[in-house]
């Protein structure tokens, strides 16, 4: 027998519970108190199960339906048949203890004990086959095993050791990055600052111009060929503009149409299974998902070019499109035309510098009130205020996009990236696996991705929304499921699949040298998860980097 | 007319509403009615009914125009042979030959063909090749043994003016009395009838006639409706029918008895309804037509994937049967007539089941058994069919199977987390997902790069694994199967003689057409090692789709004017379609290498009487719903009363998402399957037992193991199903025929013989369940031993969640191996547990059955096979097999393999105190001593003793005295 028995031999009765103690580490956790219950010495590891916490099989499989696995008769708790039903049910030892001389002691779950099967892999000396059921022998196999062991694990610290130093310069780079989004907010602050008075100034300008221009005397007549020119463009504008309104109905109309079967489509698509058998059908599904995956009637619809449109269709005033009144009313005798009359027979760079001239002559004389604006018929707006309200306008989009940048690197600073900000230095990087049918790629923060490799259109998994944690079951070195926190990054509204949700992946990490997919599942119908290594979850090194300047 | 005309629009409104809200309901009934066929819409089904209407309105005015020809009538050696003359018209009269033979089994066998078909004399339409006869070759597939004719059957001298009346069956107990005109025949037993043929006059068998064009207008001579005599359309499919109306049918009617069960496969109550109409009646006859039918419904006579069309009728102290032996198309029509007391109401109240068999061709070959018991009949019936394999030990075992597990590290993760789990499995399935484009006999390159790696995971823990592999064959000219079976010519063919094509899974397809002889060569040659690259000999079959499935056939299957091997039509051998191709694969699996012969194990859909030879079957594609799973038990129940036992469904329901109590519910009643397999639609979410959040997981995992505990039981039972053909899971009427109360109940079933009786919970929300004993004996609940005891009332077991109600039947020793392990196949070398469940004297019974689980050594005595009394405080085991070449070395290796504990329920009282019991064993040198606990009892529930370590050797001769 593989087990010493200590002093009880000597006792010749043992209790339960205490009987283990002897036989192995006494640190493990005890049974549910049945210390009362004495068993002769001759019980402890006889292949029968006397006690109610299996204290007294540290050897054998005996015990091993003492579980809450196993649905338990009344005469299947041994000595112990008064126990209440629901009292939770607890076990003396994790599993068969194996020496493993040579190698790392280790436990064995009961159920595998003498059950003809060596589990080298928990028990590299053997022991769980002592009985040698139907012949089975398993020599000791611990020196190579425990050789081969070492090996990987001096790898495996090894491998831990550059992990850890990839995550401190992970976290340096980290800092970094998050140092700079800092730096560019004080920045954006001031330059913000500095937009702002400009901006004000600016306001201040155009209403000093706005009030000189209403003190303005002279004004232009109507005259002359642009009229009738304007008329002219006028009937055509006019003509082009019911051209396009009338192929806006109609490209509604037959959007409407195809949205409606797009409609029919979509519930054919959900209301068809596919385990009723017709290939024709199938087919049908399938050509609507490839045709879905590039949009469908409602992505293709621009909202903004539609408005823009609206825009155009409206009828000409001096708000919107040409202000034909102006036109209308234009002076004929004006230089500027006669000047191109004349341009005609002149080289173009004169041209240019001749008109270039006279403009700004122009732009002068109607500047300082002498002249009335060549381009206002009826309408009271000069030049000069148009260029004050634009300048206004350009230093209020400056103000609105600077506002926007520092709102978008305050709101960064304010994102989770995780402990120490550690998956900053990550975002954006991009990872590959092959996987069956398909490559798949993780991009940290941003994307999961599904590329076919028979060709196709790659899917995307999801999208990325935030830092968060996952409960996973693990073995620990005695056996015993407990419950692990692992660090997840969860990426939803992928592409809807055919039949079923919008993708999604949960990505769970765990630490390694690499980063790197190690598995991909999918665990229900277009609900992916990815088991991915990276040294940014390896544990610790977060207080050693230096921090950004606001802690300095 | 024009006043009404508002109100009437209003109607009309409302009626297109009603129209309009009864499609919107519509959407939710799943199954696709349009794609199946009424009765109605089956030109023979109709014919054939019309003709038992009509002659049912005429009453004694009628008389059936067949007529036993008495100078024909010639019996020798248990065998009557005679001609039948149908009257067409005055001048015409057609030859039906007729065969009664009565066999050494006590079955008697009646048999009428026609004989210008049998001769040829006639002409077939549309130039077809098909067969002139009517199919005779189907006791090939069905039938191996026993046909031997009764030396002592005689004709009796007895018989009364234009009868002939023969003795037969067990000391000539039986009678089988012949009228001549109009034929018919009665069966008495001990004197009194049981079964009677054509004694309504539905008798009616359609000869050759050929096409007579009649003019526009004018209707056969005698009004019939000749639309469907030569030609048919269904679903856009027209079958040309080149013979012509053939159709077969007759009236089957049990004086006296009030239930019938059997003809499987319908989801429907065990105790078949009437179907002509009427409160809880079927509107429709039972359809026998293998068919894949997409969400079926439930409480229907719609045809299914298999058919057995084996019927059986019981009253209290007698079953009889019939057989149908028919491979066409089938239906049956039930209608009870009661008797005239409305408060008689079944029980008590002497009722007639009257039964009309139609099939669309073929002969009428009919097997009759006289009982008197259920056992009777499936003994009887499984003689003439064959027993049930004795399968390997794995697969009585839990199987876990999806559409699909997606890669070969799939696999390997599945099995890595049912270990990390502690829960035991025994095989991994694999759907079609797993071959290289649907091209089975391939394995994808990419998603499966390395399954040898994974079998051989799989065989460290025992485990095995189960491949799909179907009838139809990728129609590609690169892919060399494909290639093989075209260039052979062993596919299946068209009207016209040109290889069938059709639509399954791999788009266009052929088939393998098993009824040539050479096709089976060609299949068997394609499961060797070398062959079927990536498979080791855990590897096992799955045969799928066999109905034939056609995804663009009409109903969802093959044209019925295909031809197969020796030109018959598909018609006449659709429904043993599944089973050729089994019975191939099997024949494949036998010998997959040269000198290892192992038990094939193959799972099959499509089935028909014979299949238990040879496979498992599963009620196909179910959902996760309650009522699914409440209709389970009565489908299996049946199926086992049926010869065909080893049965189960799709643990979890294949469509859809169960919830967790459901999934629980649904492992809890799974464990008494006799084929326990979870499956889940490749839709839904994963769900193996251990994803399941707790306590649900803890809770499966105890309904697993509960099921491993007793495999020691479940394995005797499928012992004593393939020597005698009796249940594995068996109903109320079966077990205790004499309690008419409980002939319908179909919601609780015994465990073979072990006195377990159970009755899942299969609706949700429920924390008790009324459990029906029939008799007075005491039962305890397998947990805490709480006694339940009276006679013809439901008794209320709590059953939480986490409790699955079992109660044990005094009287009976259950065999059970305690301890978990990760596959069944690392419990061989495991002790016993025997539980002696004392009955009212204080006595019990079992027995045990053990071998290798694998080879077919057992058929030379390599085996243990005991039977443990308890009576006069001493309990015994004693060896009830026959030695044979192989028994010694086989018992040697058993050698180690002992008892480890008994538990005795309800000891007597005299027993507190003892602590020790005497073992004597044979061949031990002298007598030893086990310690004995004793534990009163206590509330309600009974008292138990736990004898320790008697250590006596599972294979030996012994007693131990208490």
């Amino acid at each position: 027998m593989i087990f010493s028995r200590g002093s009880f031999l000597l006792a010749g009765v043992a209790a339960c519970s205490t009987a283990v103690a002897a036989a192995s580490d006494s640190a493990r956790p005890r049974g549910v108190g049945p210390e009362s219950i004495q068993i002769p010495v001759s019980a402890v590891n006889d292949d029968y199960c006397d006690c109610p916490d299996g204290s007294d099989e540290p050897g054998t499989s005996a015990c091993a339906y003492l579980s809450r696995n196993s649905a338990l008769t009344a005469a299947d708790r041994p000595g112990d048949s008064d126990l209440e039903e629901g009292e939770e049910l607890t076990t003396a030892l994790p599993g068969f203890y194996c020496k493993n001389k040579g190698h790392r002691p280790s436990y064995v779950p009961f159920q595998r004990i003498n059950d003809g099967i060596c589990d080298y892999d928990l028990c590299c000396d053997g022991s769980d086959e002592w009985a040698r059921v139907g012949g089975t022998k398993c020599e000791d196999k611990c020196k190579e095993i425990g050789k081969e062991w070492r090996k990987k694990e001096e790898q495996r610290q090894k491998s831990m050791t550059t992990a850890m130093k990839k995550k401190k310069e992970l976290l340096v780079d980290a800092g970094r990055q998050q140092m700079e989004v800092e730096d560019s907010i004080k920045r954006l602050e001031a330059e913000l600052q500095g937009e702002e008075i400009k901006a004000k100034n600016l306001e201040a300008d155009l209403e000093e111009i706005e009030k000189q221009e209403r003190s303005k005397v002279v004004k232009g007549k109507k005259a002359g060929k642009v009229n009738v020119l304007a008329q002219v463009a006028k009937g055509r504008v006019e003509e082009l503009r019911n051209a396009l309104e009338e192929v806006r109905h109609e490209r509604d109309e037959v959007r409407s149409r195809v949205m409606e079967l797009e409609a029919i489509l979509s519930t054919f698509k959900v209301e068809y299974n596919p385990n009723f058998n017709d290939e024709g059908v199938k087919r049908a599904v399938r050509g609507w998902e490839d045709y879905a995956v590039r949009g469908t009637a409602d992505t293709l619809e621009n909202k903004a070019r539609d408005r823009d449109l609206e825009e155009i269709v409206k009828p000409d005033s001096d708000q919107t499109g040409v202000n034909w009144e102006q036109w209308e009313n234009e002076e004929d005798s004006c230089e500027p035309d006669t000047i191109y009359k004349l341009a005609a027979y002149l080289p173009p760079s004169f041209v240019t510098f001749v008109e270039d001239k006279v403009s700004s002559l122009r732009r002068f004389l109607e500047d300082n009130g002498v002249l009335p604006g060549s381009d206002e018929g009826s309408t009271p707006e000069s030049k000069a205020v148009t260029q004050a309200r634009e300048a206004v306008n350009a230093a209020h989009s400056t103000v609105k996009e600077l506002q926007k940048q520092l709102k978008d690197h305050k709101e960064d600073l304010e994102t989770d990236y995780g402990p120490a900000s550690v998956f900053r230095a990550l975002k954006n990087v991009c990872i590959t696996k092959d996987a069956g049918e398909y490559t798949y790629e993780h991009c940290f923060l941003d994307q999961t991705k599904q590329i076919p490799k028979k060709g196709g259109a790659s899917v995307r998994m999801g999208s990325f929304v935030s830092i968060s944690s996952v409960t996973i079951d693990v073995l620990n070195e005695a056996g015993e499921m407990v419950p692990e926190q692992r660090t997840s990054l969860e990426y939803t509204r992928g592409q809807t699949c055919w039949n079923g949700p919008a993708r999604s992946t949960t990505v769970i990490l765990e630490c390694g040298e690499e980063n790197q997919i190690l598995k991909i599942a999918e665990d229900e119908k277009c609900v992916y998860s990815m088991v991915i290594s990276s040294p940014a979850v390896c544990p610790g090194g977060e207080e050693d980097v230096p921090r950004g300047k606001d802690e300095l | 007319m024009a006043g009404t005309r508002p109100p009437s629009t209003r109607w009309t409104l409302l009626l297109s509403l009603v129209i309009l809200l009864g499609c919107l309901i519509g959407h939710g009934v799943a199954v696709k009615h349009e794609n199946f066929k009424k009765c109605s819409q089956s030109g023979f089904c109709n014919r054939n009914r019309a003709f038992a209407d009509d002659v049912s309105a005429k009453g004694s005015s009628w008389s059936s125009p067949y007529e036993l020809e008495l100078s024909s009538i010639h019996f020798k050696d248990g065998q009557l042979q005679g001609t039948i003359l149908k009257t067409i018209s005055a001048e015409e009269k057609v030859r039906l030959p007729l065969t009664v033979s009565f066999l050494e089994s006590g079955a008697a066998r009646v048999v009428v063909d026609e004989e210008k078909r049998l001769k040829g004399e006639i002409e077939l339409r549309h130039n077809s090749r098909a067969r002139k006869e009517r199919y005779n070759d189907i006791e090939k597939w069905v039938i191996v043994g026993d046909l031997e004719l009764s030396k002592a059957a005689t004709l009796s001298p007895e018989a009364a003016d234009g009868y002939t009346k023969i003795m037969y069956g067990p000391e000539n107990q039986f009678q089988a009395i012949i009228r001549h005109a109009p034929f018919g025949i009665e069966f008495q037993r001990d004197g009194e009838t049981h079964v009677q043929l054509n004694n309504k006059g539905f008798l009616n068998l359609e000869h050759w006639r050929p096409k007579v064009d009649a003019p526009e207008g004018t209707e056969g001579a005698q009004g019939d409706d000749q639309s469907t005599w030569w030609e048919e359309t269904f679903g856009g499919n027209t079958d040309s029918k080149p013979r012509g109306p053939e159709s077969v049918a007759m009236d089957i009617t049990f004086p006296g008895y009030n239930h019938v069960f059997g003809i499987p496969e319908h989801a429907d109550s065990l105790s078949l309804r009437e179907t002509r109409g009427g409160s809880g009646n079927h509107d429709e006859p039972y359809r026998m037509y293998n068919s894949d039918v997409f969400e079926y419904e439930l409480n229907s006579p719609m045809t299914l994937y298999g058919s057995i069309p084996l019927m059986q009728a019981h009253r209290k102290g007698s079953t009889v049967g019939v057989f149908w032996l028919n491979a066409a198309e089938t239906w049956v029509d039930i209608v009870k007539s009661g008797s005239s007391n409305p408060l008689a109401l079944g029980i008590g109240g002497k009722t007639d089941t009257q039964s009309h068999w139609m099939s669309e061709s073929g002969q009428i070959d009919l097997f009759v058994f006289l009982g008197p018991t259920p056992q009777d009949i499936t003994k009887t019936y499984g003689e003439l069919t064959g027993y049930t394999q004795l399968p390997q030990h794995f697969a009585i075992a839990y199987h876990q199977c999806r559409w699909n597990y997606v890669t070969d590290e799939d696999v390997k993760d599945v099995d890595r987390n049912f270990d990390k789990y502690q829960i035991p499995y025994d095989v991994i399935w694999l759907d079609i997902e797993y071959t290289d484009d649907r091209k089975y006999f391939t394995w994808d390159p990419m998603t499966f790069p390395n399954p040898i790696g994974m079998e051989e995971q799989l065989d460290e823990s025992e485990r095995k694994l189960v491949v799909i592999i179907d009838p139809h064959i990728k129609n590609q000219d690169k892919f060399t199967i494909s290639q093989e079976l075209k260039s052979k010519d062993l596919a299946t063919k068209n009207k016209d003689g040109e290889i069938y094509d059709g639509w399954c899974w791999p788009g266009s397809s052929n088939w393998v057409d098993c009824f040539n002889p050479e096709a089976i060569k060609w299949w068997i040659s394609l499961f060797k090692y070398d062959k079927f690259k990536g498979t080791l000999s855990n590897v096992f079959i799955w045969n799928d789709m066999n109905e034939p499935s056609v995804f663009n056939g009409p109903e969802t299957t093959m044209p019925k004017d295909n031809l197969h091997h020796g030109n018959w039509e598909h018609r006449d051998i659709h429904n043993v379609h599944g089973i050729t191709l089994v019975n191939a694969t099997y024949d494949a699996l036998l010998e997959r290498k040269k000198g290892e012969v192992r038990r094939p194990f193959i799972l099959t859909r499509s089935y028909y009487a014979g299949a238990q030879r040879i496979s498992a079957m599963w009620t196909g594609d179910n959902q996760a719903t309650w009522e699914h799973l409440a209709i389970s038990i009565p489908m299996v129940l049946n199926n086992g009363i049926s010869g065909y036992p080893f049965a189960g469904a799709d643990v979890g329901g294949f469509f859809h998402n169960p919830s967790k109590d459901l999934l629980t519910r649904w492992y809890q009643a799974g464990i008494w399957y006799p084929f326990f397999r979870a499956h889940a639609h490749i839709d839904t979410r994963r769900r193996e037992p251990y994803l399941i959040a707790e306590p649900y997981r803890s809770i499966i995992t105890q309904s697993i193991r509960l099921r491993y505990q007793l495999l020691p039981a479940w394995y005797t039972a499928f012992h004593e199903a393939s020597v005698n053909g009796t249940p594995i899971v068996r109903p109320q009427y079966f077990v205790h025929p004499a309690d008419e109360a409980g002939f319908a109940i179909d919601d609780q079933l015994y465990l073979a013989d072990t006195g377990l009786l159970t009755k899942p919970v299969v609706s949700e929300g429920v924390v008790t369940t009324d459990i029906y004993l029939a008799d007075d004996e005491k039962y305890y609940d397998y947990f805490d031993y709480t006694v339940y005891q009276g006679a013809g009332k439901r008794h209320t077991v709590p059953a939480p969640i986490e409790k699955v109600p079992i109660l044990m039947q005094g009287g009976h020793i259950i065999p059970r191996k305690d301890r978990p392990r990760r596959s069944s196949g690392l419990m061989k070398w495991d002790p016993y547990t025997l539980v002696i469940v004392l009955d009212k004297q204080g006595e019990a019974e079992g027995t045990l059955y053990v071998d290798d689980g694998e080879t077919f050594d057992y058929e030379r005595g390599a085996y243990i096979h005991r039977r443990f009394n308890f009576r006069e405080s001493t309990l015994s085991s004693e060896d009830i097999g026959s030695k044979g070449p192989k028994t010694a070395a086989y018992l040697k290796t058993m050698a180690d393999v002992r008892v480890e504990k008994l538990v005795i329920i309800d000891p007597p009282q005299e027993w507190q105190g003892k602590t020790a019991v005497t073992v004597i064993e044979e061949g031990a040198k002298a007598a030893s001593t086990a310690a004995m606990e004793y534990h009163g009892q206590s509330h309600g529930k009974a008292g138990y003793a736990v004898v320790k370590n008697p250590n006596t050797g599972i294979g030996n001769t012994w007693r131990i005295e208490f």
